[in-house]
């Protein structure tokens, strides 16, 4: 029998704007609802529950503990020196951190949202000035590149400001996704949209946690994200990590030539699309990648239903992580949902025409920038 | 001991036809495989029996047959056909193991496998013209059909076209050996130097000329290689393995053999010219090869440039260039032959193998990247990258020729750096970038966004590959093992000139 090139291939579903703003006004889920959906978001969101918990740990270690270090060579030990820790992290039997690196540095970089406006407030200039002062105090290398480059350190402590930021913000989502999957498992979640409710109801009730951050430098403890910012879970962190890390991300090493060659590296920031929900699920898997090494991590934490569930398509265990891609890209179109959901500007049931026509507009703009993602996922051909 | 080198396949072949029963395709493969076996098994036992030190012809064998026409069974061996006999029985025994998919004639297809083995065993062992020549056209109606019924949409236009040609290089070939007989009135068709004292150069030229045609065809050089890119594109990937690795080197050993070797006095007159040509087939191969779109026809035309390097060495005629024309043989043997096999899995796997249409197959977990490492592995050994088969043939080909024709040797090596032109396109286009098996439509983003599905390559399809590949390394590292073998008779035959020159002055010393 020969082998006809286009049977091997598959083109995903391709909703319109339109379709999607229908749906979203509609209260409907973005994702098509079937079981076997169900169990992949739910499964890849628990080895995602899973990494994010490791995740958050090393970020909030790395900002309290790596403070202003300008060599953190072992950053990603979490302050375990022990032999066998050291020997696991060089053979690389561990999770690829520098994904959370990558996110943080996408979100530091794309800086949007009240904590960027606020890294560059006064407040947070006085209080910088203060732990400088403090630090250079004690450490002659940091003395002698601080009136060298005056920037330097202020831009580092902005930096540990967003992992700090990026850990507290993964804290709530490791638990709530590891929430979903005991809700999943005691049947109180069984449908996809009731994980997009859950999901709603989880960022809601996380929308005002105070996002603070203080360090402690040779033996007094600063403020860098004081309370009296202001800064809150869902609009100052959450907002813009969906911002930097699903949608816009950063065009990165091993494939940005592609991208510049194929002109796709857009000359403005604002409309870049390179995140979690445009991201190809068939990346080269080399090192540097960020979408690769994320899969990588949850194949390490996958659970047994869903694992047996990719042993029995396609290649089985050979393009297992292609697979994880794409079920997390499920989840991701579902988280979203959910926060798009939880944050129109009036309920969608609203008899005021002019908050209908103010959902209205809100949705459109969400469905303009969805429309050129992946949306071929939210097929259920598409495994 | 020669004997059983042709009665092996030949009786394994007769067995396949009057098989018992139904034939079973998986049943007849397994007979061909230990057939094959046998037949390598017994190839490397002649390889330990055989004095490397010596130069002439070895372990002969010989009756007579029908001596009033001059047709006698002799057979011998030296260090010219020994290394082919070898690469003939490990190549025949790879295109075997690589056929899986023959549903239609199993029996029949097998044993013309078989035939073809042992045909072109009897070619390079024959120390008689008309053996050789029966056993030159014995392989040509099995290669034919092997296209023909197995081959591809084209196949009849191709077979016939292929049939034509070798046929054509039969009967030159043939008619200079009766010539022969003719000019010089004897009914000797032994391997013995023709010399200016037993027939006028005129009467040589013209001999020479009618074999050179011969033998171009089947190499096959410029302009008479049209045949061979649609023979490859149309023959399966057993077929064209065995084409590339083995029957193209008939073209080449007889070059050397018959050409060099019977008329050293008339090739040394027409030695620059041959050169010239040689460089012309090398740069017209590598840039025709350039120009393919189709991954088969682009290795296919690799391999007219690189038999030019053979003609170039045997133009030159030094013991480095002739030792370096045995190697050559070989290693385009193993590299063509891994190339043609790995392009094989390529297609079967994709449906194509058009370069506009293939990428990114390197993808770790969708793609083939096991395939695509060995193929780059193979494009680098046949750039002649250090290391590799093809780095030590070429670099002998051209210190041995360097000397004699600079600028035939300079522009040769010219054809060299354009097959890694050409090859480097072919990784680039189908090995790197984003994965694709389908024509780019007019929307990229929808092509950005197909799930490409390609069965996964098993371990088992690319053992084949995978002894070829370490062929390739092993000779490339370890490159004394063949020379050891070859290099008493490529010396032997480079003072062949001199030793007659001296002769006819009356004596050695």
């Amino acid at each position: 029998m020969p082998i006809i090139s286009a049977d091997l291939t598959h083109a995903g579903g391709r909703p319109t704007a339109a379709e999607l703003e229908a749906k979203l006004l509609a209260g409907q889920t973005l994702l098509a609802e079937t079981p076997n959906h169900l169990m992949q978001v739910v499964d890849v969101l628990e080895s995602y529950g899973e990494v994010l918990d490791a995740y958050s740990i090393n970020l909030i270690y790395q900002a309290e503990q790596q403070f202003l270090n300008p060599v953190p060579a072992f950053r990603y030990l979490d302050g375990d020196l022990s032999p066998g820790k050291i020997w696991r992290h060089l053979i690389h039997d561990r999770l690829n951190f520098e994904y959370a690196e990558y996110c943080q540095k996408s979100m530091f970089w794309h800086g949007t949202g009240g904590l960027d406006a606020y890294l560059d407030s006064d407040a947070f200039g006085a209080s910088c000035g203060a732990i400088i002062r403090r630090k250079t105090g004690r450490d002659p290398l940091l003395a002698l590149l601080h009136p060298l480059f005056p920037d330097f350190l202020l831009e580092l402590i902005r930096s540990a400001a967003t992992t700090h930021a990026l850990g507290q913000f993964w804290r709530v989502m490791s638990d709530l996704f590891l929430d979903l999957a005991r809700a999943e498992k005691d049947g109180r979640v069984s449908t996809v949209a009731a994980v997009v409710a859950f999901m709603r109801e989880g960022l809601v009730a996380a929308a005002a946690k105070p996002i603070t951050y203080a360090v402690e430098v040779a033996g007094e403890r600063f403020w860098v994200l004081p309370p009296e910012a202001g800064l809150t879970f869902l609009a100052d962190v959450a907002v813009p990590y969906v911002e930097a890390v699903f949608l816009r991300g950063m065009p990165f090493l091993g494939t940005v030539s592609f991208n510049a060659q194929a002109q796709q590296v857009s000359p403005d920031q604002s409309t870049f699309a390179y995140g979690a929900l445009f991201a190809d699920p068939l990346p080269t898997m080399g090192s540097g990648i960020p979408p690769s090494l994320l899969m990588q991590d949850m194949y390490r934490h996958l659970p047994q239903r869903l694992h047996q569930w990719y042993r029995q398509t396609s290649r089985g265990e050979g393009d297992v992580r292609v697979k994880i891609c794409l079920s997390f890209q499920k989840s991701m179109f579902c988280v979203t949902n959910a926060a798009i959901a939880g944050t129109f500007p009036h309920p969608l049931d609203h008899a005021d025409p002019a908050a209908q026509a103010a959902n209205r507009a809100y949705a459109a703009s969400w469905a303009a920038r969805l429309s050129g993602s992946r949306t071929d996922c939210l097929d259920p051909s598409n495994f | 001991m020669l004997s059983t080198l042709l009665l092996i396949p030949f009786i394994g072949a007769f067995a396949l036809l009057f098989w018992p029963g139904q034939p079973v395709p998986g049943r007849m493969r397994v007979v061909t495989i230990v057939v094959l076996g046998l037949q390598l098994a017994w190839s490397l036992r002649v390889l330990l029996a055989f004095d490397p030190g010596d130069g002439g012809m070895q372990l002969q064998e010989s009756f007579a047959w029908v001596s009033s026409i001059g047709l006698d069974y002799r057979l011998g061996i030296d260090g010219l056909s020994l290394p082919l006999v070898l690469i003939n029985a490990a190549l025949t025994l790879v295109s075997a193991v690589c056929t899986r998919d023959i549903s239609q004639r199993p029996r029949i297809y097998f044993a013309l496998l078989l035939l073809i083995s042992g045909a072109v065993n009897g070619a390079f062992l024959a120390e008689n013209l008309l053996l050789f020549f029966l056993f030159y056209e014995l392989e040509l109606v099995p290669l034919w059909l092997l296209i023909s019924i197995w081959g591809g949409t084209e196949r009849a236009y191709a077979a016939t076209k292929f049939l034509i040609f070798t046929a054509v290089s039969g009967v030159l070939i043939l008619g200079a050996f009766l010539g022969l007989a003719l000019f010089t009135g004897t009914v000797d068709f032994s391997l013995t130097p023709v010399l200016s004292e037993r027939l006028a150069m005129g009467s040589q030229l013209l001999l020479l000329g009618a074999l050179l045609i011969g033998f171009g065809i089947k190499i096959p050089l410029v302009p008479f290689h049209t045949w061979l890119p649609d023979a490859h594109t149309q023959a399966s990937t057993p077929v064209s393995v065995l084409l590339a690795g083995v029957l193209l080197k008939l073209g080449t050993y007889g070059l050397l053999r018959f050409c060099l070797g019977m008329f050293p006095e008339a090739w040394a007159l027409l030695a620059p010219w041959l050169a010239g040509w040689a460089a012309v087939s090398v740069l017209y191969g590598s840039l025709a090869a350039i120009a393919q779109r189709d991954m088969k026809r682009m290795v296919a035309y690799s391999s007219v440039g690189h038999m030019g390097y053979i003609l170039l060495a045997a133009a030159a005629a030094t013991p480095v260039s002739l030792l370096g024309a045995v190697f050559q043989m070989v290693s385009h043997g193993l590299i063509s032959a891994l190339l043609f096999l790995l392009v094989g899995i390529v297609y079967r796997k994709t449906g194509t193998r058009d370069l506009e249409v293939l990428r990114g197959l390197l993808n770790p977990e969708r793609g083939l990247p096991f395939t695509g490492t060995l193929m780059i592995l193979g494009v680098m050994a046949s750039a002649g990258l250090p290391g590799m088969a093809g780095f030590i043939s070429e670099f002998l080909v051209f210190r041995g020729s360097l000397e004699a024709f600079p600028l035939a040797t300079l522009l040769c090596m010219v054809g060299s750096g354009l097959t890694a032109v050409y090859f480097l396109l072919l990784v680039n286009r189908a090995f790197f970038g984003r994965m694709a098996i389908t024509p780019p439509s007019a929307d990229p983003v929808a092509d950005a966004r197909l799930d490409i599905r390609l069965a996964a390559v098993a371990p088992r399809e690319t053992i084949p590959a995978m002894a070829l590949a370490t062929a390739v390394v092993a000779i490339g590292l370890i490159p004394a093992w063949l020379g050891r073998i070859s290099e008493a008779a490529s010396t032997t035959m480079a003072r062949l000139p001199a030793l007659l020159a001296s002769l006819q002055n009356g004596g050695v010393g």
